[in-house]
């Protein structure tokens, strides 16, 4: 009976161990087996990366394989990093915080993009501004970014979360619904904010380029620590598609409309709406994301003793830049 | 005589007591011992929890769990979940009864209507559940009447298929009682066809209701902004696995309290039959 009972807590022990160990299989010399890069619509230099095989080369001399995964918004990259399912993943900077505060072990190591990807979108005539929402049903994908931007956007004019009726769905239904008229407005995020507007003539009733946060890269703490070295080697392929989507924008368009099947002219509008020009992580983002963290505290999506700035402090590190 | 009887009552009475305190005592060693091994596992994964060997945000401890359901039910916000669910439920697993009632009352007593009509059911059977999602979307639109046809579907299959099975399974020679009794088509209907089908209705109604609460799920997940589904929704989407396990757990025991409801309805209607638990 008593060696029955060690057995049995011998094989809880074991299990427990397991579900702490990493997903990544470790090569020889202190380097990775493979790579797990997320790829999304909302971020073109992850679809140029995939495109132009950048990580491929880079990696392909040391015999690291290079896997690609499609990340539907921030909350499912975030949730591929928490299960160890990528070992990099693309999401909005306040998305990122607010795993961090529910305890993700990630870093945010890169800027990919200044996007103004989201907007609040009407199709009905009468939902003019962002007082027009109180009491009606607005589609939003609770922990990304246009989710959060709404409850900034509530917040600017002195409402709440729940003055409205936040009805969750993914960002393509989300869309769907707005169009089928069963949401009077959506939290939108390109490219189906664009393309809305292009064939369905939305209305962008409500924007503010500083509500959006920025377009971050994150690292799985477990592999930054693990392999320091790599992740600046991403950051490198990365350096370069982003050098690529500032000289090359039409072709970024096209890859954009190829990957997301999407129309090229909804593409450029994408496109036009998203600024290239910064990815090393720093003050700006910082004040940024911290200010989208604070209403998140509001919110009670952050617990309330949550010391925000601590959080973001801990969440960027740009010190993996050359 | 009065004082005869009054011994043969004691002498019945006194064993029935004994019965009972025996039967009493057996039923809590069964709870006692069907406790362990989950009173095991709930203190090594507190423990574990707490010393950092499970990563919090992977696995909370129970005693967080615990707490925000606590939290939640303090709040209020919890009990308005708990209903919008069980309306959702409720109303599904009544229209798909009532659904199965008639198509299985049909096809069981009618052969040309079994031959005509039962592929065609059995096909649409073997659809998953979520393979009905973009359609009913598309049909009905992410209100109400998309997650309540949703679990309507689910609950229909089990119940048809145990009312179908139950009328086919009718003992013949009952039917032929019934011929010599003289009782017409509705009178055999209702006093022989229905009571020996009843028991074979109820199992399809415990499974259909079971199946109605797994797809409460589903139809939750299409755009919610209410009930413990959405609220699953949202702790995956806001990375709060203790919100996740609230969820499951409150589901689980919701669940077994409708179930339960449901056995205590089918032992009281089947109190007639002469079967083997109803001896013990």
């Amino acid at each position: 009976m008593k060696s029955s009972f060690t057995r049995f807590f011998i094989l809880l022990l074991a299990l427990f161990t397991i579900t702490g160990c990493s997903s990544n299989a470790s090569g020889a010399n202190g380097k990775p087996k493979k790579i797990i890069l997320d790829y999304a619509y909302y971020s073109p230099t992850s679809l140029i990366l995939k495109e132009k095989g950048f990580a491929e080369d880079l990696f392909k001399k040391e015999g690291i394989e290079v896997e690609f995964v499609l990340s539907q918004g921030s909350n499912k990259a975030l949730e591929f990093l928490n299960s160890k399912s990528v070992d990099f993943g693309s999401s909005a900077g306040a998305a990122a915080l607010l795993a961090k505060a529910k305890g993700s072990p990630i870093q945010t190591v890169y800027i990919f993009s200044k996007p103004e990807w989201t907007a609040l979108v009407s199709k009905d005539s009468s939902i003019n501004s962002v007082e027009d929402l109180k009491g009606k049903k607005v589609a939003a994908t609770l922990g990304t970014d246009p989710y959060i931007f709404l409850l900034r956007a509530l917040e600017d004019k002195g409402l709440s979360a729940k003055d409205v009726e936040i009805i969750n769905l993914q960002h393509a239904d989300g869309a769907a619904a707005l169009l089928s008229g069963e949401v009077v407005a959506w939290a939108g995020l390109d490219p189906h904010m664009a393309r809305v507007e292009k064939e369905a003539g939305a209305n962008l009733f409500f924007r503010n380029p500083d509500f959006n946060t920025y377009g971050t890269l994150n690292v799985r703490t477990e592999f930054a620590e693990k392999y320091p070295e790599y992740v600046t080697k991403v950051i490198e392929a990365y350096e370069k598609a982003r050098q690529w989507a500032i000289d090359h924008p039409e072709e970024t368009a096209e890859i954009l409309a190829k990957e997301a099947q999407i129309d090229i002219e909804v593409a450029k509008i994408q496109i036009g709406r998203n600024d290239f020009s910064t990815s090393k992580p720093g003050d700006e983002q910082i004040a940024a994301i911290t200010a989208a963290g604070d209403v998140l505290k509001n919110e009670g999506l952050v617990e309330g003793n949550a010391d925000i700035e601590k959080i973001v402090r801990d969440l960027i590190n740009s010190s993996y830049f050359k | 005589m009065n004082g005869r009887s009054e011994s043969l009552k004691i002498a019945v009475e006194k064993p029935k007591t004994k019965e009972f305190k025996k039967r009493s005592t057996k039923l809590n060693l069964n709870w006692l011992l069907g406790g362990i091994i989950p009173l095991i596992l709930l203190i090594t994964w507190e423990v574990a929890g707490r010393i950092g060997l499970i990563e919090a945000h992977l696995l909370p401890t129970p005693t967080k769990i615990i707490n925000e359901i606590i939290n939640m039910g303090a709040a209020g916000t919890l009990w308005g979940h708990i209903g919008t669910t069980l309306l959702r439920v409720g109303a599904g697993f009544f229209l798909g009864t009532i659904a199965a009632l008639i198509l299985g009352s049909i096809v069981g007593y009618f052969t040309v209507f079994e031959k005509l009509m039962d592929p065609l059911i059995q096909a649409f059977r073997s659809i998953p559940s979520l393979a009905w999602v973009p359609l009913f979307i598309l049909w009905m639109g992410i209100g109400e009447s998309s997650k309540v046809t949703l679990i309507a579907v689910g609950v229909f299959f089990p119940v048809y298929l145990n009312i179908v099975s139950g009328i086919q399974g009718v003992d013949r020679k009952l039917i032929e009682v019934g011929k010599i009794y003289g009782f017409t088509s509705a009178q055999t209907l209702r006093k022989i066809i229905l009571p020996a089908s009843l028991p074979s209705f109820l199992v399809g109604l415990r499974s259909g209701l079971g199946l109605g609460w797994m797809f409460v799920v589903a139809a939750e997940i299409m755009g919610a902004s209410k009930g413990l589904g959405y609220l699953l929704v949202v702790g995956q989407n806001t990375y709060s696995p203790h919100l996740v396990i609230a969820s499951i757990l409150l589901f689980a025991v919701i669940g077994k309290l409708t179930d339960s409801l449901l056995k205590n309805i089918e032992k009281k209607s089947l109190s007639w039959q002469d079967s083997f638990s109803n001896q013990r």
